[in-house]
């Protein structure tokens, strides 16, 4: 009953502030489109070759820009002046010159994953290229589909990112929101007045947990529609496993940022010890890249964290449908992250 | 029932720069208004905090309405009610929300509409409680700290910083408060609150209990009923030549010389002639009572308003 009045002016209160509110609603939507869009490209995106034209276009010039066109390649070509600007701006992975007798390619340190793709690239079509000059017949290339590993409808990066953005919202919101307020309350004394009531603690804390859950619950509804309507991305498992995994996962994130709360004693330190915290969950969590290429160490040490099994199976439930008991070792990271957590606020909150 | 509502012993406070309070005893009885009387950084503060429980103390015992904080913790929390020196609520509550919020947080409690009329905030019930100014905020912490019914009110400072009119006007509920039956301890570092306001009264200064008594127990101890004060334009000049040939203690504070008496009627005249003689540039001349500020200026050789 008080837990449930606790809940209820926890919602009026913060339905007041209409700005914070629309915000939270908002900016998730905003990243899935913003992001959605930018990555929509049915098609593979190609990559790009700048072609320093020659002064005297020669036979094998002509051969390797035909080939390249068999490729998925962009080809631009610039004059040589206009491609040395443009190589300064930093903007060209690769750029290919001819020379009187051969070939030159640069390819920019600074973009070396796309750069020495493509550099493989341009070195295939150069030896189809030479072999056609030979005389000899264009071999046929492997052809390539590009699928996505989940279910077959959620074929595009929206899919993929539409999980990543809920567990991201939950850690900022954990992280930032509840532990922030939370520090800054306490910092502001407005805890005190309530210090002096016989409120216990983990009514209090329980109210936000629950206001913060059906916050989080507004917000996968308002992902989830625009997934749909703007993405056409269904969710492909049951909707009762993925409420669990929210449910579990919001309460393990609320419960972080109660505990990271109480060992901060201003607004300043508790702003430094989340970011510590958020940023490599974020980044090492695949929110928006899997770490399939990071070395084995760092994979095995991120399982750790809550964020990357909380996605795993977010994206097992979400993208392919999967049951829950096949992550029940990942749930139960959370699981205990939260429980945890939990204690620890309860033990550690002061009002003062 | 105990006639103490509150008996502290010993009570201790060290922070890491400063002995806050270095050991305080008190006795409230049930039913008066008791003061602690002392100047910004006396303890005061610190001393109620470790009674309302939001400070751990050092040391001391206390009796809180016959129950401890180690026992009874949330007993005490539930017949007790504080006013902070400064309440900071949750954004864009309204008093009525708010009282009504905190109603819930007790086993026994009084209604939002009666706390407000009590504190004259009626017409402001339903406004964001930040367009509040000070007096009616003041008076809204008052209203909190009547939610629920308490036996024991505690008020830290509860007119500082109001314009006179709305002290008059919180000096009243306080009153009203004692006359419902309860027992009220509140700080204050306004010598004519305590006066107007406090059966009985403490005066702390440095963390501790100077003396405690009456207000006119207080003034009466200090065995010198009456002062002259001389005013100057201006800083009032040296006092050492016209002291000795007084034969009087004259302290200089500011633009006042004053004069503390067992016997204005015969000083009066000798001092206007001397002060004729020596041609002392004085403004006016009057004689009043000692009020507690001479009882702490006694005590303590310095001014409250220091």
């Amino acid at each position: 009953m008080l837990l449930w009045r606790q809940f209820l002016m926890e919602w009026k209160l913060y339905s007041r502030d209409r700005a914070a509110m629309f915000w939270t609603f908002a900016f998730p939507v905003l990243m899935l489109l913003g992001f959605g869009v930018i990555f929509k490209g049915g098609d593979a995106p190609k990559l790009s070759v700048v072609w320093v034209q020659p002064v005297q276009v020669q036979a094998k010039d002509e051969a390797l820009l035909k080939t390249l066109e068999q490729f998925p390649t962009k080809l631009i070509p610039l004059s040589a002046a206009e491609a040395e600007a443009k190589w300064f701006r930093g903007e060209t992975a690769v750029q290919v010159e001819p020379t009187r007798d051969g070939f030159h390619m640069k390819v920019n340190s600074y973009l070396v994953a796309q750069g020495q793709m493509t550099a493989q690239v341009v070195q295939q079509a150069f030896l189809i290229s030479q072999s056609q000059l030979q005389g000899q017949p264009m071999p046929k290339l492997i052809p390539v589909s590009m699928e996505s590993p989940g279910h077959a409808k959620s074929a595009n990066y929206a899919a993929f990112l539409l999980p990543g953005l809920l567990g991201m919202n939950l850690m900022s919101m954990g992280l930032f929101a509840v532990g922030m307020v939370n520090v800054s309350y306490r910092e502001k004394g407005k805890f005190r007045r309530l210090a002096v009531t016989p409120l216990p603690k983990w009514i209090f804390l329980m109210g936000q947990v629950l206001h913060r859950l059906t916050i989080t619950l507004v917000q996968t509804i308002f992902l989830l529609i625009v997934g749909r309507w703007v993405f056409g991305i269904q969710n492909q498992g049951s909707y009762l496993m993925l409420s669990l995994v929210m449910v579990l996962g919001t309460a393990c994130f609320m419960a972080l940022g109660f505990a990271l709360s109480s060992f901060a004693e201003t607004s300043e330190t508790y702003a430094a010890i989340s970011n510590l915290l958020f940023f490599p969950m974020m980044f090492l969590s695949g929110v928006y890249f899997t770490l399939d290429a990071a070395p084995k160490w760092l994979q095995q040490a991120v399982i750790i964290l809550p964020l990357s099994p909380f996605l795993k199976a977010l994206r097992a439930v979400f993208n392919d449908g999967a049951a829950l008991t096949s992550h029940l070792l990942g749930l139960g990271i959370v699981a205990a992250w939260a429980i945890l957590c939990f204690g620890l606020a309860v033990k550690r909150f002061r009002w003062a | 029932m105990s006639e103490l509502a509150l008996r502290v012993r010993g009570l201790r406070k060290q922070y890491p720069n400063v002995l806050a309070v270095a050991g305080v005893d008190l006795e409230v009885k049930r039913g008066e208004v008791f003061g602690l009387l002392g100047p910004n950084g006396a303890g005061k503060t610190t001393t109620l905090e470790m009674i309302e429980g939001l400070t751990e103390p050092d040391s001391g015992d206390m009796d809180i309405l016959g129950l401890n904080w180690k026992q009874n913790g949330s007993e005490i929390r539930a017949r007790i009610g504080v006013q902070l020196q400064s309440t900071s609520l949750f954004n864009k509550i309204t008093p009525r929300e708010a009282l009504t919020l905190y109603a819930g947080y007790y086993p026994k409690s009084r209604t939002a509409v009666d706390l407000l009329e009590l504190v004259q905030l009626t017409d402001k019930a339903d406004a964001f409680h930040v367009t509040l100014s000070g007096g009616q905020m003041q008076r809204l912490a008052l209203a909190m700290a009547l939610v629920n019914d308490p036996e024991l009110v505690f008020l830290d400072e509860p007119t500082t910083g109001l314009d006179p009119q709305a002290r008059r006007s919180l000096w009243d509920v306080v009153r009203q408060i004692k006359a419902e039956g309860r027992t009220v301890i509140l700080t204050t570092h306004y010598m004519d609150e305590a006066e107007a306001l406090c059966d009985r009264l403490a005066i702390m200064d440095h963390g501790t209990v100077l003396t405690t008594g009456t207000p006119p127990e207080l003034i009466a101890q200090l065995d010198i009923p009456s002062v002259v004060e001389f005013s100057f334009e201006g800083q009032a000049p040296a006092v050492d030549g016209f002291a000795r040939r007084i034969g009087s203690e004259i302290e200089a504070r500011g633009d006042l010389w004053e004069i503390p008496t067992r016997d204005p009627k015969t000083l009066l005249p000798k001092l206007l002639e001397l002060a004729e003689a020596e041609q002392i540039p004085y403004q006016q001349v009057h004689v009043r009572r000692a009020t507690l500020e001479d009882v702490f200026l006694h005590k303590t050789g310095r001014s409250l308003r220091e």
